[in-house]
């Protein structure tokens, strides 16, 4: 930790280790009551538990971000953060309007579009949260002694994100309006310019892991986000097959969506190609792990996984199966969450001046995570082509197939346990780094690289 | 090799076009939607119907023109599928009719005990209109015909007594291939009306030898002549 304003990252780490640990609660209750038993309904009826799992997803990934980038850009910026008694309330006042956005679906109250069910009233509360946090940071980088293009694409994914919050605010009589409009939010963020802060996170933690020339990394930076672009933009054609908008948009975003691996692809070969040039060794060998498997892991389920269901042939028969539900986990675990906890890994001995990621329960809280993910992907994965065929192709009766596929919703659950196990050694691990050195000096010693593990035996 | 501010440009200009183009597109789909959902049949009940639809999350636990939830049926023809009778009924109390397991909220605006029997009447055919609205929006065809659905028209069925009582014995094997008034089996074509469509020196040359009168045919030579001959000719007459 070079500026001591970057230990309120910590914090915003530690509330998504909180809100993380929700949602895996919720996916639980969905789990179970997709293997019949729906014990909870009264109180907790599936679309509250599923609002509550993705919406705490949604919001802890931002959480992520916005700790990231405080972490980040003051070490980019070369400064303090700008106002940073601002940003502590940016925190508090976000995770306010997040429970009670989630404790009010448990009564009904929202707004009945998946993803974005955040009731009118909050949306205008995290607008404002997210504008505040938007100055705090452009500040910054405003009077920071450097603008550097990793802080400039950081920024301008974040901006964008906040921009395309407004199209899901708008109200629409017809419903295919509501459809056209809910995707420029949900598509046009995680294929979009959610990953210019992947890859602008993916391209800090390369320069300070593997040592590797700025120049030659923010260059691919920008060829790669350049991808993203010229396919993704286009690319929203695929949620427009079949949901009243014109014909065209199977040629359009057929070609232009099945582009869009590309960039996953490209993200994953730049990792893999810079860790292997990258001369220095970094003592972190955890945060290196968790971000080459992030460029891994987002090429195979938001790359592959993506396209094997994106071309309008195929999409006509998965098209609201289980097979999405597949492709939906694999992709924000791959890209989102593993890119958030790649940069806690990275951040946590900085912050904190121990030394905890050479610790068992590290390296643990990776593989069963992953493992785990992989598990649920292939049940997910089960469920949805058999959906596809017994209901889709072959007519059968909707609960009939359903019913039919409880057996493999045991085995989902079974994989999220081991995700959940992972996770605890995650967070047992977080916890013992303790908190961040508050001792003003210091903050400054600790800076990169990381003191030598203290104890084998911890 | 690549500089770094070709590589900026490639963004920046690919972000411009490709943003240009999407923005093109949108203005003409913003313009095409109203007619491919029929807009004009939007009444105030549909968009009361819609309203309903939104403000308790229906889309947690279905999908409609499969977007949603992937937990209960897909709806965007249900109206057509079920009726409105069962859905109205299914809505005042829908655990009568979800299985064990799998639930759906009994939601209090439907139910008559609730809010009364003209009010919930009046919420239920709200969503019962939206979704029957729903079901006409032109999708580009989604969602699509099952196309490896058990074809049960094409199952042998018995062949009925009454066709029995009437045919000679000699019948016997062709029942095994053909159908008459919709029972027997389904290899060869129904033979209701054939004479009216073949003349009997036609019907004496295809059954004593099908392969001389069509090379390659599935019906087999089954040795029939003589009196066996004139009783089955005299039998497919009568049909
Ligand atoms: C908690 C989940 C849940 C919610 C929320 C929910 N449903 Fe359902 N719904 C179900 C289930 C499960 C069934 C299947 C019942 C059966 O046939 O076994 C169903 C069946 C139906 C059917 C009949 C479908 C068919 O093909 O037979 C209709 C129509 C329907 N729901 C409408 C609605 C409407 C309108 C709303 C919102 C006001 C809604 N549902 C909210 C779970 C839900
Ligand atoms: C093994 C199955 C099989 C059996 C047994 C069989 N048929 Fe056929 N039959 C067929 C098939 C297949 C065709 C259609 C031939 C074609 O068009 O290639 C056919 C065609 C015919 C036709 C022409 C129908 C038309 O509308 O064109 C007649 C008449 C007919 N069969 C009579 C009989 C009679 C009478 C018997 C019993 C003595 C009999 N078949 C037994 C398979 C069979
Ligand atoms: C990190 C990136 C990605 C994430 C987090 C992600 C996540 C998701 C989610 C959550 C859905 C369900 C959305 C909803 O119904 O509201 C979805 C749908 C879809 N995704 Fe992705 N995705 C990513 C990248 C991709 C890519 C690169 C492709 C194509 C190559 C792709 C193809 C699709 C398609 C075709 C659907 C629609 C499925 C349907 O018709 O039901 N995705 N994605
Ligand atoms: C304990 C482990 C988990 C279980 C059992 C679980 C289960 C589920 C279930 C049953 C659904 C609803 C599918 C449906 O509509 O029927 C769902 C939705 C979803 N979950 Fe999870 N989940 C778990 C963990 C996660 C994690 C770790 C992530 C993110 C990385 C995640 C992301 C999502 C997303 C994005 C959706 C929406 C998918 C879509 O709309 O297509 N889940 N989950
Ligand atoms: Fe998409």
């Amino acid at each position: 930790m070079k500026y001591k304003t970057q230990k309120i990252a910590y914090w915003f780490f530690a509330a998504c280790m909180l809100l993380f640990s929700l949602q895996l609660v919720y996916g639980f209750i969905l789990g179970f009551a997709r293997m019949g038993f729906d014990n909870l309904h009264e109180l907790i009826p599936f679309n509250t538990a599923r609002a509550v799992h993705t919406n705490l997803l949604v919001v802890w990934l931002l959480t992520g971000f916005m700790g990231s980038a405080y972490y980040i850009i003051p070490e980019e910026s070369e400064r303090e953060i700008w106002m940073p008694k601002l940003a502590w309330i940016q925190l508090i006042s976000l995770l306010l309007v997040g429970v009670v956005a989630v404790v009010g679906y448990h009564f009904n109250h929202w707004e009945g579009r998946k993803f974005l069910e955040i009731p009118r009233e909050l949306d205008y509360l995290v607008v404002v949260n997210v504008l505040t946090f938007l100055l705090i940071i452009f500040m910054t980088i405003w009077t920071g002694k450097r603008k550097t293009t990793t802080a400039m694409v950081l920024f301008f994914g974040l901006l964008m994100s906040a921009l395309l919050y407004l199209p899901g605010m708008i109200d629409f009589d017809n419903v295919t309006f509501d459809s056209f409009f809910r995707w420029w939010v949900v598509h046009l963020w995680v294929e979009g310019v959610w990953e210019l802060i992947m890859g602008a996170i993916l391209s800090f933690l390369l320069i300070k892991l593997t040592g590797i020339d700025r120049e030659v990394i923010e260059k691919w930076l920008y060829v790669i986000v350049g991808f993203t672009f010229l396919s993704g933009i286009l690319g929203t054609g695929h949620h427009y097959y079949y949901t009243g908008a014109p014909r065209y948009w199977l040629m359009v975003g057929g070609v232009f969506s099945a582009l869009e691996p590309l960039a996953f692809l490209g993200m994953a070969m730049y990792a893999l190609s810079m860790a292997r040039r990258g001369g220095r060794k970094n003592p972190n060998r955890i945060a290196l792990m968790w971000t080459l498997g992030c460029a891994i892991m987002s090429f195979v389920g938001a790359g592959f996984l993506g396209f094997a269901h994106t071309l309008p042939g195929v999409n006509m028969w998965t098209h609201g199966t289980l097979v999405t539900a597949m492709h939906g986990h694999m992709a924000f675990w791959g890209a989102y969450a593993m890119i958030v906890l790649a940069m806690i890994s990275y951040a946590l001995p900085q912050l904190t001046g121990r030394a905890m990621h050479k610790h068992w329960m590290a390296e643990w809280g990776f593989w069963l995570s992953n493992i785990g993910m992989v598990c649920m992907t292939g049940a997910f994965g089960v469920m949805g082509v058999a959906q596809v065929y017994m209901e889709r192709k072959a007519g059968m009766d909707f609960m009939h197939v359903q019913e039919s596929l409880e057996v493999h919703a045991f085995g989902l659950v079974c994989a999220g346990a081991l995700l959940t196990l992972g996770m605890v050694f995650f967070i047992k691990n977080f916890i013992s780094y303790g908190l961040p050195v508050m001792d003003e000096s210091a903050g400054a010693v600790t800076s990169n690289p990381v003191p030598a593990a203290p104890d084998k035996s911890l | 090799m690549l500089t770094k501010s070709a590589a900026k440009a490639f963004f920046l200009g690919g972000t411009a076009l490709c943003g240009v183009a999407f923005l093109l597109l949108t203005m003409d789909t913003l313009k095409a939607m109203p007619e491919r959902s029929n807009q004009e049949q939007m009444s105030e009940q549909v968009v009361r119907g819609h309203h309903i639809w939104n403000k308790n999350n229906c889309m947690g636990c279905h999908t409609l023109m499969g977007e949603g939830a992937y937990y209960a049926p897909e709806l965007t023809k249900v109206v057509e599928r079920r009726g409105e009778v069962y859905i109205d009924d299914l809505l005042r109390d829908p655990s009568r009719y979800t299985q064990d397991g799998r639930q759906m909220v009994k939601y209090d605006i439907f139910n008559p005990d609730e809010v009364g029997e003209e009010v919930s009447a009046g919420h239920r055919a709200d969503i019962i209109a939206f979704l029957a609205w729903v079901g006409r929006i032109d999708t580009n065809g989604f969602p699509a015909d099952p196309d490896m659905a058990v074809d049960t028209s094409r199952q042998p069925t018995p062949v009925t007594a009454a066709v029995l009582a009437e045919a000679p014995k000699q019948m016997g094997t062709c029942f095994g291939c053909h159908s008459v008034q919709g029972g027997g089996g389904t290899v060869g074509p129904a033979l209701d009306g054939v004479s009216s469509r073949l003349d009997r020196d036609y019907l004496i040359k295809w059954i004593s030898d099908p392969q001389s009168v069509k090379p390659g045919t599935t019906m087999p030579n089954l040795g029939i002549k003589g009196e066996d001959m004139d009783t089955i000719i005299q039998y497919l007459e009568t049909l």
